[in-house]
């Protein structure tokens, strides 16, 4: 069915940290490594070795600079995959009820066995969740490793998505988004998560916490310490740096 | 948008044909539409097949058009089920429309004006298609359902008028019918394209959604190459050449037909010259028809493009 589910049990999703994720890809590389044998396996890549390789990815990280008046300028990585929505236009739109929206949990999933891969789906999607696997016709997405969050032959431990467990640097977190007693729901509460483009009205479920302030306390308070000097400031320092280059 | 060509052929030859049949009922309400067998015939045959070439074409984008049928089910939620549904709905009256003009009953008429309404649905649901995706600013707009229709009628009844030349017949009311939806074609456009010169809401900094008090720019993409969404999603045009595109747009598909229609009598004393020059106007101005439509896909942005290094779209 293409319509929306009335209610939803729950909220399975993801929360990413761009204060922690350090842009190394490996949770693309798992992603990649654990959906091809899974749910939407294989993901197709065409011409892998060739001059001009593409291929099915449920994940990918983009990088961006964030500058500010305060905290100067910041690299920011930022991974990106299917944010689960809540009002999901991908599945609304799909004139053959293969993509749908789980009652049980919120996930969004594509029926590989009724999809026609007409596309609308792709261009519905503000995200750019949504990846056509030319090789097999049809549409693929993120699972949110339904085959492995659920999968009772591996330990408990395990059960969680790939690209959340082989994070080695803990940017991303699982959980039930609808849940307000949650790890998870309070941690986006507490560090002020946020939607990706709100106007977009797809109350996406996945949100992003925003990088911490830098403190510049610390640098002036190391400064200090090498000037023996109180009123020797990081913004003093950086006058006379600016000074010297003019 | 990347501009498939399966779907601006299915568009724009579908579109002509249920232009031809919305016209024909039209003319059918204000005047007698008994015409010589070949004029009739030629009808048919010329609205039969675009529509179908075109409906044939659209599945030809599909990874998997043996499995086209499964699109019927959807019509709750699904422009595009609607758009499928309403289509093959279409051809009932149509053909019924087709046999019972044919043996002159004058029944036909009732099947006449079903199979127009259809084709409006059907027109109407692909319009309403892209006009719902709020993804793509330059066709979440008032304008792009009615650009839909009203392109299909007025190359619609450019196509009979040109065939009423070809077969030396006078329709009542068609010349001016034509000149007018020729003219509402025009204008919708150029109003159409002044309107997507706004830029939507969605920027790079909600899509990033660290904009507030920051300046956020692209700084590398996820890989390399192109992927899936690049190629689909994420298409350019140089300015200079989207506009000399719109101009031949122009020039072929409204100036050349209107100048033709009106300056007629003066221009062609030749019978033959005549026919065939209605016949390159009617082609050209289906050429005409194809490139907007290219400019309709190549020219819209998608908001992805924000998480690819464009700022605003
Ligand atoms: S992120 Fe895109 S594909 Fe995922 S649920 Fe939302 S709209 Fe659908
Ligand atoms: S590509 Fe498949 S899942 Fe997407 S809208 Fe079309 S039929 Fe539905
Ligand atoms: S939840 Fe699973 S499918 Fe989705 S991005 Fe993570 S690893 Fe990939």
């Amino acid at each position: 069915m293409t319509s929306l589910p009335e209610k939803q049990n729950k909220k399975l999703g993801l929360v990413i940290d761009l204060d922690i994720c350090v842009g190394c890809h490996a949770c693309a590389v798992n992603c990649k490594e654990w959906n091809t044998s899974g749910h939407s396996s294989p993901l197709h890549d065409i011409d892998p070795y060739g001059d001009d390789p593409t291929g099915v990815w449920f994940n990918r990280i983009h990088t961006f600079e964030v500058e500010s008046e305060i905290n100067g300028s910041k690299t920011v990585h930022f991974p990106k995959s299917c944010l689960h929505c809540s009002d999901a236009p991908c599945v609304t739109v799909c004139p053959t009820g293969a993509s749908y929206k789980r009652e049980e949990d919120g996930i969004v999933l594509v029926n590989p066995e009724t999809c026609i891969g007409c596309k609308l789906c792709s261009w519905s999607c503000p995200y750019g969740a949504r990846e056509y696997d030319e090789e097999a016709g049809i549409m693929k997405k993120c699972t949110l490793c339904v085959d492995k969050i659920y999968n009772e032959n591996i330990p408990e431990s395990d059960r969680v998505p790939a690209c959340v467990s082989t994070c080695p640097a803990g940017a991303r977190s699982f959980g039930d988004l609808g849940d307000e007693n949650s790890d998870i729901f309070k941690l986006v509460e507490e560090r002020n998560g946020y939607d990706l483009m709100p106007e977009q009205d797809c109350l996406p479920t996945n949100k992003y916490l925003p990088p911490r302030e830098k403190n510049n306390q610390f640098k002036n308070d190391a400064l200090n310490s090498i000037t023996n000097d109180n009123d020797f400031s990081f913004d003093t320092w950086k006058e006379i740096v600016e000074d010297a280059s003019k | 948008m990347h501009p498939s060509k399966s779907i601006i052929f299915f568009t724009v030859m579908s579109g002509t044909g249920y232009g031809i049949i919305i016209c024909l009922s039209f003319l059918a309400l204000i005047a007698e539409i008994n015409f010589s067998y070949g004029l009739k015939l030629s009808l048919i045959l010329i609205s039969f097949l675009f529509i179908t070439l075109g409906l044939l074409s659209s599945t030809l984008h599909l990874g998997h058009p043996e499995r086209a049928w499964r699109s019927f089910s959807q019509w709750r939620s699904s422009w595009l089920s609607r758009e499928g549904l309403a289509a093959v709905l279409t051809y009932i009256p149509l053909m019924l429309f087709y046999l019972l003009w044919f043996l002159e009953m004058d029944i036909f008429k009732y099947f006449l004006y079903s199979a127009s309404i259809l084709s409006v649905i059907t027109i109407y649901c692909t319009g309403q298609m892209y006009a719902s995706l709020k993804t793509v600013p330059a066709w979440n707009n008032v304008y792009v359902t009615p650009i839909y229709l009203i392109n299909g009628l007025s190359i619609g009844s450019l196509s009979i008028y040109c065939l009423t030349r070809f077969y030396e017949y006078e329709i009542q009311h068609l010349y001016q019918f034509t000149l007018l939806s020729l003219a509402l074609c025009l204008m919708l456009k150029i109003i159409y394209w002044f309107h997507i010169r706004t830029k939507s809401t969605s920027s790079i900094n909600t899509a990033i959604g660290l904009g507030k008090d920051n300046k956020v720019s692209f700084f590398e993409g996820p890989h390399t190459g192109k992927n899936f969404l690049t190629t689909e999603m994420i298409n350019k045009i140089k300015k200079e050449k989207a506009n000399f595109l719109r101009l031949c747009f122009i020039i072929l598909s409204c100036v050349l037909p209107i100048y033709m229609i009106v300056q007629e009598a003066t221009l062609i004393i030749d019978a033959f010259i005549l026919k065939l020059s209605f016949f390159i106007t009617l082609v050209f101005a289906l050429i005409g028809m194809l490139i907007e439509r290219y400019l309709f896909f190549i020219q819209a942005k998608h908001v992805v493009s924000l998480y690819y290094g464009e700022n605003k779209v």
